[in-house]
């Protein structure tokens, strides 16, 4: 990892060096934004009117997830930028931007990132920054970090009773990666990149969940964690 | 680990610290800029208010005003008289008498480690220590006095202006320069040196009892896999045990009361009907020294806190979704809602909120009573 940040260095100053006959600034700007949907529609926390994929009315209280080891690259001239210490906790009503800051100048077509957090930061929460094991994402001192939160209510099919639905996805063994297509990022222009998350995916795609259907509704771990986690590996992020 | 965070954290305190001697040596005046002692598991991203930074000058005012009983109408309490040192800045009663013992209506929050805190009092009506600061001292059940009598009798005092020009550059007391001074001081009340930041510095092991009530604490129950919790860090977040400072996050509704007897709490402030009943998840740094507990103080012991939890919750539109779906055992919608901790469990977990205890803090001199 080291050694390829020394190479964009060497690359950067390569740039920068012949920067005033270049028409191409050696650097740009590149920030991830990411907008969470459910059902389609831009998610907003406490509100009635969201549907799962089950059909099941559900209002959610709380999402948040972590994104990882951001590394961006341009097929074309097989160039990569990775992120250094990549971990960004996001989430509804908190967190919506990646900042990459001034990155060295492609025109990246590919976006690839892990969603949770990698086995070594996992096993450590002596950290800082969106790692703080002060915030609400770490598990305890022993068991590291929950990667997907999804907490919220609906009401039980059979018991009609008011109940809650929690989402607390973590371990190793989900940590997932995800690569994109990117179109519009071109070399010197700073660019945003949109992201989107859709809620939909914990409960479908390959493993359908139904609330009133689940066993426990209450996950943190064990078969059905597995299950979302699985759903999330894939079309959970997509670009916008 | 630990100890590179630390190396590096003091290395940047160094260089900051050499930059400024060497750039503002040639400004004598003005007051002395301080830095918040605390340790490097509490979060450095909760920034200093820009307009208040924290100075000698400012914490030793506001310690003065803290204890100040002209800041009452009749000058028989200041606001130590409920936030006693000894009890973690609390005052031992279910609600506190103002002036002229008018009783209030809220149990007297605990103080500490405040500048990790973003909403205040039970119901989160003030967003900033500073604005906090100044309610109390005109509240009719509290200490009564409107704040341009407080100034005027701090203006009319012999030793107040000075400090005030010290503090704030101007010998004019305003509410404002009272707020922040008193706000300032409060931040200074960290409480890092109890058994439980003792253990997270690897200085101490704790018992097997407070252990497991560690583990317990930090564990939301999933009977599904065997995996046993008392649900309690759901709310009372890391290693600061107090809520989320995101917004609004930080207040819940722990099930007090039915849909009948659901007090507004935080709805008082948002106007949300969903917002009803729910208040501050304080922390609970110092816990076994600030009975009773809750916001209406309605439990005199821990023991009736963990039973409240464990098996007296009322449901209700607004209770927590974290509390509706927690059991130790398989959830049976038909039966009311229980944790099903065992009693040596729930002596665990109180075990454990003795170690949040700080000897140290309810006795350093540094916050006790200037006038003694």
């Amino acid at each position: 990892m080291k050694n390829i940040s020394y190479l964009f260095l060497a690359v950067l100053f390569a740039f920068a060096s012949c920067d005033k006959e270049d028409e191409t600034p050696a650097q740009m700007n590149v920030e991830i934004t990411f907008e969470n949907t459910l059902n389609g529609n831009p998610l907003e926390l406490n509100q009635e009117n969201f549907t799962l994929p089950s059909g099941e009315p559900f209002m959610v209280k709380k999402f948040k997830y972590y994104i990882s080891n951001v590394v961006l690259t341009d097929t074309e001239s097989a160039t990569q930028y990775i992120e250094n210490d990549s971990y960004h906790l996001l989430g509804q009503d908190f967190n919506s931007v990646i900042d990459l800051g001034m990155i060295p100048s492609a025109n990246y077509d590919q976006i690839t990132f892990s969603i949770g957090v990698d086995e070594v930061a996992n096993s450590r929460t002596d950290q800082t920054g969106d790692l703080d094991p002060n915030n609400d994402m770490a598990w305890n001192w022993n068991s590291g970090y929950k990667f997907v939160v999804l907490e919220g209510e609906f009401t039980h099919q059979s018991t009609q009773e008011r109940t809650g639905l929690i989402f607390h996805i973590g371990t190793n063994s989900n940590y997932a990666t995800v690569t994109l297509p990117l179109s519009g990022v071109m070399a010197g222009k700073a660019s945003s990149i949109a992201l989107e998350t859709a809620i939909d995916e914990l409960f479908s795609n390959p493993n359908i969940l139904a609330p009133s259907n689940m066993a426990s509704t209450t996950v943190m771990g064990g078969p059905v964690a597995d299950q979302i986690g699985q759903n999330y590996a894939e079309g959970f992020i997509k670009a916008n | 680990m630990r100890s590179l965070i630390r190396y590096a954290g003091w290395m940047m305190a160094g260089a900051l610290l050499y930059s400024c001697g060497e750039s503002e040596s040639p400004v004598a005046q003005g007051p002395t800029p301080i830095s918040l002692e605390k340790p490097d598991y509490f979060s450095d991203q909760q920034a200093m208010p820009s307009d208040n930074p924290l100075t000698e000058e400012g914490v030793r005012l506001g310690r003065m005003l803290f204890y100040e009983k002209k800041l009452s109408q009749d000058g028989t309490i200041s606001c130590s008289s409920c936030h006693q040192q000894e009890k973690g800045f609390s005052d031992g009663l279910q609600v506190s008498p103002g002036v002229n013992g008018t009783l209030g209506t809220m149990n007297a929050m605990a103080l500490s480690n405040l500048h990790w805190q973003t909403r205040f009092f039970w119901n989160g009506r003030a967003v900033s220590l500073e604005e906090q600061a100044l309610l109390p001292i005109e509240d009719s059940l509290e200490m009564n006095l409107p704040l341009d009598e407080a100034i005027s009798r701090l203006q009319d005092d012999p030793d107040y202006p000075e400090l005030f020009q010290a503090a704030f550059g101007s010998d004019q007391v305003t509410s404002e320069t009272i707020g922040k001074a008193l706000a300032q001081f409060e931040r200074t009340l960290i409480s890092a040196n109890s058994k439980f930041d003792k253990w997270i510095r690897g200085e101490v092991e704790l018992s097997p009892e407070e252990e497991l009530g560690l583990e317990l604490f930090f564990t939301h129950p999933e009977p599904s896999i065997q995996l046993r919790g008392g649900n309690c860090g759901d709310c009372h977040l890391g290693f600061l045990t107090s809520g989320d400072p995101n917004g609004i996050a930080g207040f819940h509704n722990n099930g007090l009361d039915s849909d009948e007897k659901l007090k507004s709490g935080l709805e008082f402030v948002t106007g949300n009907p969903f917002d009803k009943g729910k208040f501050k998840a304080p922390g609970l740094r110092n816990i076994a020294l600030t009975a009773p507990y809750m916001h209406d103080g309605r439990f005199s012991t821990l023991d009736e806190v963990l039973d409240h939890y464990n098996e007296h919750i009322q449901n209700s539109e607004t209770l927590d979704v974290l509390i509706l779906e927690a059991s130790n055992e398989a959830l049976d919608p038909s039966k009311p809602i229980k944790l099903y901790l065992s009693a040596e469990e729930k002596q665990a977990i109180i075990a454990f909120l003795h170690t949040l205890t700080d000897e140290e803090f309810v006795s350093n001199p540094k916050f006790s009573n200037p006038f003694n």
